[in-house]
């Protein structure tokens, strides 16, 4: 079994969700309570990468990135290299295509805290930064875990996007689905089973325990 | 101590239009659903922005659309008891009482939270969750949270509107209580007259979205300026008047003509009479009396509760169905009972110190 590439997986979702759960917040937070007209264009934006085919996104990251253009010529003067075929580039790929997954829960969540509670925090004198976090982010705390674990578990399930934007170098971007397909193509059965079932597995007690607790976070104050 | 208010607001199809001041002594906001109550209090708490206006409390400005201020909600010390309470879920009585006093030095903290908690009698539930309380500890709550942040005025939207009956009286004591000792200016919003009749001494009366009435509330309910404030304050009777040479007033839609004490100089567009100022008598005070404003009425429906009757009543001739009926009249059992049994028709008075006169 491939545990380079499994722990490249691991190290990739723990960032992309980290990533998330700090840009995500801020972001859900604008998406949620702006009254911009144009809004609607940000959130057809963020949401893109749920219609969008991996392979169109990170064609354009690819492109993007490259040295051909601006942002991966800023980069690159920057950095001394370009993002494409790198750790980093695989961050933004991964951060760009999972970004739905976190905003949408979080969003939800906010939308969800009872609009007179927060007027009720002004009126006591609470900042808008303090009702954040002493009222929105508590009530919506369900919303928030479930983004960032759906961000999690799909960083570690991607294909498409990896593989246009990282190519295959092991231990470099060779991530745990890649090497499950190159197993498949090498026909090594075995290897291709075991390292799917493993992954299977992990998933699943993963979402099982962060579900399973945080049903019981929430329902603390909800107890008679 | 004073709040003046002065402010315009246009929302989709409805337009906000306000003027009055309040004082020391708590003052009621009546009027009917969407006469514009609760944008009033919300735009004095500074969750609605007004169009076009001023509000002042205490010589504080926390509204000008003309200087440019409009301070944040957050600062104006504006104590605001939710309709539905806004209890936080999330947080314990004391920590939602504690909520507001968060640049508050711990010492001072605990002494303001342990005397809210002493004066709403919470103490015992100071732990508790607000799911796990009733209707009535969740309005104590809400309002020690409210009064913990020792508000320059307090307003009150519908307090009792989400509590059973039994638990009214109660609170509303309660509350009467509190706001004796309140040294800031209260405004009490309510539907209920009697409701705000008690907790007030002042009324403003609005509807559609202008103030129709504004004063004590003993002159308010005594002579309505308007058709409109009479039914806001709770009047049932009214009809179209015309004044008869000899000075009396022909009540067009009942079909009698009345004394009116009242000094009158317009022309009388309405004559109105309350409910509980009709008196009904057995049929022998038609031949006895006929100076008053006394005349033969028969019934055509009637309401029972506890202690009162309604009867829904018609001057000259006999109903010819249940719903056919000019006057309603509130009148107590025990005189009910003197008459109930008696032939139709029965004696109406509608004394001459009672009906009053309404412009057009």
């Amino acid at each position: 079994m491939n545990w380079e590439a499994i722990e490249l997986s691991l190290k990739l979702a723990v960032c992309v969700a980290g990533i998330l759960l700090a840009a995500g917040l801020p972001i859900a937070y604008w998406v949620t309570f702006s009254r911009w007209r144009w809004k609607f264009l940000v959130e057809a934006i963020v949401a893109l990468p749920l219609v969008l085919p991996p392979t169109v996104l990170g064609y354009y990251l690819l492109v993007g990135l490259g040295p051909r253009h601006f942002a991966g010529r800023v980069w690159q003067s920057w950095f001394g290299h370009t993002l494409p075929f790198t750790f980093g580039g695989l961050l933004v790929a991964s951060v760009l295509y999972s970004l739905p997954f976190a905003v949408q829960p979080i969003s939800a969540g906010f939308e969800g805290v009872d609009r007179r509670l927060i007027e009720a925090s002004w009126t006591l004198g609470a900042s808008r930064l303090a009702t954040f976090f002493r009222v929105i982010l508590p009530l919506s705390a369900a919303g928030a875990v479930t983004g960032i674990v759906l961000s999690f578990a799909h960083t570690i399930g991607e294909f498409g996007v990896v593989l246009m934007v990282g190519g295959n170098i092991p231990g470099v971007t060779r991530t745990v689905s890649i090497d499950i397909y190159d197993q498949v193509q090498a026909a090594n059965y075995d290897v291709a089973n075991r390292t799917a079932l493993v992954l299977l597995l992990f998933s699943f007690l993963v979402l099982t325990t962060i579900y399973g607790t945080n049903r019981r976070a929430l329902s603390i104050w909800r107890r008679a | 101590m004073s709040l003046e208010v002065a402010i315009e607001k246009n929302v989709a199809g409805f337009r906000l239009a306000v003027e009055f001041t309040a004082d020391g002594a708590p003052a009621g906001l009546l009027g009917p659903s969407g006469s514009g109550k609760t944008m009033t209090l919300r735009a004095i708490a500074g969750l609605e922005t007004p169009n076009r206006g001023r509000i002042v409390l205490q010589g504080r400005v926390l509204f000008d659309s003309e200087q440019g201020i409009n301070v944040p909600a957050r600062a104006r010390r504006i104590g605001l008891l939710f309709q539905n309470y806004a209890l936080f879920p999330h947080l314990t009585v004391t920590e939602n009482i504690a909520f507001g006093l968060r640049q508050v030095p711990d010492a001072e903290k605990n002494r303001r939270v342990a005397q809210q908690l002493a004066a709403a009698h919470l103490d015992w539930l100071s732990e508790r969750y607000p799911a796990t309380l009733s209707g009535g500890e969740q309005q104590r709550v809400a309002l020690a949270r409210a009064l913990a942040i020792e508000p320059a005025a307090l307003l009150l939207d519908e307090p009792f509107s989400a509590l059973d009956t039994h638990l009214r009286s109660a609170l509303e004591r309660q509350l009467r209580e509190t706001l004796e000792s309140y040294r800031g200016s209260t405004l009490f919003v309510s539907h209920n007259l009697e409701e705000a009749y008690r907790v007030c001494e002042k009324l403003v009366v609005l509807a559609n979205g202008s103030v129709a009435a504004q004063g004590s509330k003993e002159e308010i309910f005594r002579h309505p300026p308007t058709l409109e404030v009479a039914r806001v304050t709770g009047c049932k009777n009214y009809s179209r008047a015309r004044r008869v040479p000899d000075g009396r007033v022909e009540a067009l839609d009942w079909g009698c003509t009345l004394r009116v004490a009242q000094q009158f100089a317009k022309p009388p567009g309405h004559v109105a009479i309350r409910a509980n100022h009709i008196r009904v008598h057995p049929p022998q005070k038609l031949n006895l009396e006929n100076s008053g404003n006394v005349f033969p009425c028969w019934l055509a429906a009637m309401t029972e509760t506890p202690f009162r009757v309604t009867l829904d009543l018609r001057i000259g001739a006999p109903p010819t169905n249940p719903a056919d009926f000019q006057l309603q009249a509130e009148v107590f059992k025990q005189e009910w009972e003197s008459y109930r049994n008696l032939p139709q028709p029965w004696a109406i008075e509608l004394a001459a110190d009672r009906v009053f006169l309404l412009p057009d």
